[in-house]
């Protein structure tokens, strides 16, 4: 009798201790997501606000109890705005064994990641890269949630020729995968009409701050509107040259043009009336995630973002948690398979978002900007 | 024609520029045989510190703006003259016995160092010269058009180059200087202090940076961590251009180099631009590789 009962009490103290150790190996253990974006380079600028963006997502989630019982952790690879150095984030993110990615802002330096990604079979979903390009390789585990540049290029050829009323146009790009892939995209649209012709075409080198000779020979074809679609920093200097050499034609800038930094390098004597095509600022989303999260992080960092960007980084690391939430997995192909076809105009920040079987998100949504007296982008309604 | 003239202005301001720092590099190599890859990163530190100078201190200060930009300037100069002197004792001086790999690899060391200083310290964005800080004056002579700033460059550039070189050439010091570039041992044996004569090499240089630095800073407006490099290897062409070693060979291959690339962006295409500088610097390499000025120095065995 004595001795069935110490085996009872024994089996019972083996099940408690047994049961004690399923948390430890289950609801500790994190399940870590990859944010690869510039935190340092030319770009540092943007990686830094995508990952606050990211780390209010990742906040929220945990907060709430993680994704099926287990914490989120970012881990963080920076690629510095530079193609080797984005090879070498993607490797290290494989060697963490991140779940999924989120990254990265440049598509030039998003292409050599994706590669690795796809070749180790992890979901990565770009933030910022929206080269055509980068979805016509045939990679299954790459995603994005901004949106393709051919888009804003059509964009821009209705705006210029319909709104503008533009006859001669000048397009100016930077030779990067970005600036050189939207450049086409509008060129495309434009010859195919005849309304207004393109009268000038050709590249700079970024990184550079000297715009004069190039300006000088465009200036000869009499340009009314000149579209440049490279990045903020030239941005900013080419309408300032422009002005200084008095050219008076209308400047457009891309997408990675606006910045408050644009404002601030062109001086706003000169940067007023500057248009851009471009995503919805932040604070011009008006669906009821964005309104929380905006002011989250005006809570946080005293200013709203001041680029689109960041906030396509905090929508790619949500529906990467939806992913794993609704399949209740972590493994690779399952999440791939569901963000191809299970996930269906997901609520984000940014808006309703659904991947074709490219990995492109469906829809487009774009406006023209304008910079106002006091050095603020407003939509050109 | 108008254009022409146009190009030729823009490619002489930024000509004078790169000369202006390509006298670094080759100031450093005439004496040292050292290739200095950190230089460009004393002409961005020169453009921070003169942007600091006029945003922090001078920006209330109610004195005329002439004089804000002479302060500035000179406090940049005196900052980045400081920084090359301590860039030499730490980084080159203890390596002056070791073979000239090792120094080359120390100055691409200090090169990444003071680029990652100077994004800590004035952050990763872009930062920019005031607007009232620059002097906007255009003027139109013939429809070429012409800014009181690159008249400025010019001037400025010109009068430094033409001190220096009156410097190097008429005074003890630079006979000192002539002198260590040609054999150190001799040099020292015919009782020239070569560590004074490097020191003051790290003196010249780096302010010459400065001053280029700053006058670009107010030119452009636009400044960022990065632009030491790519200049630095602009002016680095030039001084290879010219014959690196040789003073006026610096200058000459300055000025041709921001020629040559206003040209080549005007009439040919601003993405091919470099494409053609580089050809003629690789053609000019095959045919004369001790560059325009350059004499042949026999090799010490």
């Amino acid at each position: 009798m004595s001795s069935r009962r110490s085996t009872r009490l024994l089996v019972v103290l083996v099940v408690l201790a047994l049961l004690s150790l399923v948390p430890f190996a289950g609801a500790q253990e994190p399940i870590k997501i990859g944010l690869q974006a510039p935190i340092t380079g030319p770009w540092a600028y943007e990686g830094e606000m995508a990952y606050n963006c990211v780390k209010i997502v990742a906040d929220w989630i945990n907060a709430a109890g993680g994704i099926l019982g287990r914490p989120v952790q970012i881990v963080l690879g920076d690629d510095q705005g530079q193609p080797q150095q984005s090879a070498l984030a993607a490797q290290r993110m494989v060697s963490e064994r991140v779940v999924a990615v989120v990254g990265t802002y440049g598509s030039s330096v998003n292409d050599p990641a994706a590669a690795i990604y796809e070749r180790n079979k992890i979901v990565n979903v770009a933030y910022g890269s929206t080269a055509e390009t980068l979805t016509q390789q045939g990679r299954k585990y790459f995603f994005r949630t901004c949106f393709r540049d051919d888009k804003q290029g059509e964009f821009f050829a209705n705006f210029a020729v319909d709104v503008l009323g533009a006859k001669r146009i000048a397009i100016i790009h930077d030779n990067t995968t970005f600036g050189k892939g939207l450049a086409e995209a509008a060129l495309r649209p434009l010859q195919a009409q005849t309304k207004a012709e393109v009268v000038f075409y050709d590249a700079i080198t970024p990184g550079e701050r000297d715009f004069t000779a190039i300006l000088g020979r465009m200036s000869l074809t009499n340009p009314d509107v000149v579209y440049f679609t490279g990045y903020y920093a030239e941005a900013g200097l080419i309408i300032r040259q422009m002005r200084t050499m008095s050219i008076a034609a209308t400047f457009v800038g891309g997408n990675a043009a606006v910045n408050d930094e644009f404002v601030k390098i062109a001086g706003l004597d000169v940067a007023k009336g500057a248009l851009m095509t471009q995503e919805p600022m932040p604070t011009d989303l008006e669906y009821p995630e964005s309104k929380a999260f905006i002011e989250e992080y005006v809570r946080r960092h005293g200013a709203p973002p001041s680029s689109p960007w960041p906030v396509y980084a905090a929508d790619a690391f949500k529906v990467i948690c939806a992913a794993i939430e609704a399949t209740g997995s972590t493994n690779s192909e399952t999440l791939m398979n569901y963000l191809h076809d299970g996930l269906k105009d997901y609520p984000g920040i940014t808006g309703p978002i659904s991947f074709d079987a490219n990995g492109d998100r469906e829809g487009a949504i774009y406006l023209a900007y304008e910079v106002f007296g006091e050095g603020d982008f407003r939509p050109r309604r | 024609m108008v254009f022409f003239l146009n190009q030729m202005i823009n490619g002489l301001t930024v000509g004078a520029v790169y000369a202006l720092v390509a006298l670094g590099y080759t100031m450093v190599y005439g004496v040292m045989r050292l290739i200095n890859f950190a230089h460009g990163e004393f002409f961005m530190i020169g453009s921070y510190l003169g942007y600091t100078t006029l945003v922090m201190v001078l920006a209330d200060s109610g004195l005329p703006l002439w004089l804000m930009l002479l302060i500035a300037t000179a406090a940049s100069t005196v900052g980045v003259a400081i920084l090359g002197v301590s860039v030499e004792q730490v980084a080159y001086r203890p390596l002056r016995k070791s073979g000239r790999l090792a120094a080359v690899v120390s100055a691409l060391g200090v090169s990444q160092f003071l680029q990652n200083a100077a994004m800590l310290v004035w952050g990763a964005r872009y930062q920019a010269y005031p607007p009232w800080s620059a002097p906007e004056a255009t003027w139109r002579v013939a429809s070429v058009n012409i800014s009181f700033m690159q008249v400025l460059i010019m001037a400025v550039s010109l009068l430094l180059m033409v001190g220096l070189y009156m410097f190097v050439q008429r005074t003890t010091a630079g006979t000192a200087i002539r002198a260590t570039a040609i054999d150190h041992d001799t040099a020292r044996l015919m009782g020239i202090n070569v560590d004074h004569v490097i020191r003051l090499i790290f003196i010249i240089g780096p302010a010459l940076g400065a001053i280029a630095g700053v006058l670009l800073g107010l030119y452009y407006r636009q400044i960022h961590f990065s632009v030491g490099w790519s200049y630095g290897l602009k002016a680095f062409t030039a001084a290879i251009l010219g014959g690196i070693g040789n003073i006026p060979g610096a200058m000459l291959g300055g000025l041709l180099l921001g020629i040559l690339e206003m040209l080549g962006a005007g009439y040919i295409s601003a993405a091919w631009k470099d494409v053609m500088v580089f050809l003629i610097l690789i053609l000019l390499l095959i045919f004369r590789p001790t560059g325009l000025l350059g004499e042949r120095v026999a090799e010490k065995v």
